[in-house]
């Protein structure tokens, strides 16, 4: 089966070794070569390869981020140098990751279980969100979230999020006067954000703390949060309890 | 609680070792009172018991009391007046037992045992061993500790002054450049050489010239421009009265090696690093610049390294040394100052 590869890594060497490694192959075609996240993203976008080699550390975005945006690579494998935190997470998700260096007949294992994922009737679909998280340090949350606006990549530091709000598969992300769709749970959205930043007022609304100017009643038992632009937000009993934790004393 | 009630195993170590002692307090009863053996028996076996468990008692003023640090009034005040009361508390334990059981062994109705002042000081005697033995045992913790600590003060500085990262990339740099140019990887073997062994030897002295510092940084930057090639740019500007500076070695390098990682590695186009080196009122004054992508992704794990140098640093010169560390827009600046003079003699500010 001939591949259909994209290869990121900013360093040329790196890159260079991979490219030689590969085409040894005789089975592999490279697609595109990029030296840095956005260009992967665009590559991946539209080029849909087969398989995506992504080095970890890179100028924009890095591997992870990549592998959340870049939805339409069939096939990710991670090449670090050394990263503990990323590996215990490539293991405990069983991504394949290349060490460097790493040996001809590695690489060459690490295409068999591509194929095979390839060849599987049902695609494995790596959990982007969880191995990034997976990949943090304990006590380590995201400082930026990134999301893909066509081929194009927008990246919101998190004290510019306002909110966020489940709808259905995705969740909508305020910030700065807009509104940004990203396919995630609101769950695994706030287990990746600080918690003494950013509250679950209600099943399916996400509040930064800072932007809540005062709680409103509203029905017995809830609450409406108004934020700094005016949105209303919904507070359940529960959320409303949380908030009081995390703020202290009255409102 | 008492480390020997945390496990089984050394409690009945500790009760098997009572064993002997109370057959010598037996015997003695048996030889000084002319009782018999079953009363000496009857006797012994809970009196060397309310023993066993008293003398556990001094590990908490040993652990309050350490040897070394308190004044020998206030260790014989705590340990004899205990000493006393424990034994005397145990005397009259055992002429209870003796009238309690005057019945079934007469001769302890007879008043043929021990007097109460030989088993008062016999008691005592033993409390005051167990005083030295916790002491002992303390004083062996202390120094396993303390190596345990020191060891892992080696590792932190031996892994501080290799980045396994930076060497990772560097072997595979060189695993790239052995197909296409031969030459250039052994040359690429020769700088990281160059660098692995300058650094070690130069962090095994506490004092290097800044001279020999500077050459350090420049072999560690040789490696990192076959990494990062046209990417990597540095501009040094270092005044020459300050090469013969002393300073803790492998304070600078480190800082580099950040702008490099944190700041140029993480830009598309790269970017200058720019160092600056001045004499300024008898201080070693040196400045390390380096652009940096503010939109990059967070590398956020450069803290250790600063906070790690901060330490040295204070530890050596107290607040005769300074690190200040200016971050703007995209711009990043860390500056140091160094007493010079009779700097690294270990006197505190």
């Amino acid at each position: 089966m001939r591949l259909r590869a994209v290869l990121a890594d900013d360093e040329e060497l790196a890159r260079r070794v991979l490219r030689e490694h590969l085409l040894r192959d005789g089975s592999i075609e490279i697609v595109a070569e990029c030296s840095n996240g956005f260009e992967a993203v665009k590559a991946i976008h539209e080029m849909k390869p087969d398989v995506a080699f992504l080095d970890v550390q890179m100028p924009k975005l890095d591997g992870f981020e990549v592998l959340e945006l870049a939805t339409e690579a069939r096939t990710v494998v991670f090449v670090t140098a050394f990263d503990e935190y990323a590996m215990r997470a490539f293991e405990a998700a069983a991504v394949d990751y290349l060490l460097k260096p790493f040996s001809a007949a590695r690489l060459e294992a690490s295409l068999a279980r591509v194929r095979t994922r390839l060849g599987a009737t049902v695609p494995e679909t790596a959990a982007a969100h969880e191995l990034k998280q997976a990949s943090r340090r304990p006590g380590e949350f995201l400082e930026r979230i990134v999301v893909k606006d066509g081929p194009r990549v927008q990246v919101i530091p998190v004290n510019k999020l306002d909110y966020a709000e489940a709808q259905d598969d995705y969740v909508s992300l305020r910030s700065e006067g807009k509104n940004w769709m990203k396919q995630q749970t609101i769950g695994s959205l706030e287990a990746s954000l600080d918690p003494q930043r950013f509250l679950r007022t209600h099943r399916s609304w996400l509040v930064n703390i800072q932007k809540i100017s005062r709680n409103d009643p509203n029905t017995k038992d809830t609450w409406l949060a108004v934020l700094a632009d005016g949105t209303q937000a919904p507070v359940s009993r529960t959320g409303y309890s949380r908030f009081r934790e995390l703020v202290g004393g009255h409102d | 609680m008492h480390p020997i009630l945390t496990n089984g195993r050394w409690l009945a170590g500790y009760f098997s070792v009572w064993i002997p002692l109370g057959a010598i307090l037996g015997i003695a009863a048996n030889l000084a009172g002319r009782w018999s053996v079953a009363a000496a028996i009857a006797w012994t076996v809970p009196v060397a018991l309310l023993l066993a468990v008293v003398c556990l008692a001094p590990y908490y003023v040993c652990r309050t009391l350490p040897l070394r640090s308190s004044a020998w009034t206030k260790l014989a005040f705590n340990h004899l007046v205990p000493a006393i009361g424990i034994s005397g508390a145990v005397t009259v334990a055992g002429r209870m037992l003796t009238s309690g059981l005057a019945a079934t062994f007469p001769e302890f109705g007879a008043g043929l045992g021990p007097s109460a002042p030989v088993l008062q000081a016999m008691f005592a005697m033993l409390y005051l061993l167990s005083v030295a033995l916790h002491y002992a045992w303390l004083e062996m913790q202390a120094s396993r500790k303390a190596e345990v600590l020191a060891r892992e003060a080696q590792l932190r500085a031996l892994k501080a002054q290799v980045n396994p990262h930076f060497l990772f990339n560097s072997l595979n740099s060189i695993s790239a450049l052995t197909a296409v140019d031969a030459e250039q990887a052994r040359e690429m073997c020769i700088r990281l050489a160059d660098f692995l062994r300058t650094s070690l030897r130069l962090g095994e002295r506490t004092n290097v010239p800044f001279r020999e510092e500077l050459e350090l940084t420049q072999m560690y930057l040789n490696v990192e421009k076959v990494r990062f090639r046209e990417r990597l740019r540095i501009r040094v500007d270092v005044a020459e009265d300050c090469l013969g500076a002393e300073v803790p070695p492998l304070i600078i390098q480190p800082l580099v090696e950040n702008a490099v990682k944190h700041g140029v590695a993480m830009m598309a186009e790269g970017g200058e690093i720019t160092m600056e080196g001045r004499l300024k009122n008898g201080q070693l004054w040196f400045r390390i610049g380096n652009p940096f992508d503010p939109e990059s992704p967070s590398t956020g794990r450069n803290g250790l390294g600063l906070r790690n140098i901060r330490e040295r640093l204070a530890s050596r010169y107290g607040n005769g040394a300074r690190m200040e560390i200016l971050a703007r827009e995209d711009w990043y600046e860390v500056i140091v100052t160094i007493p010079m003079g009779r700097a690294g003699s270990g006197e505190m500010a």
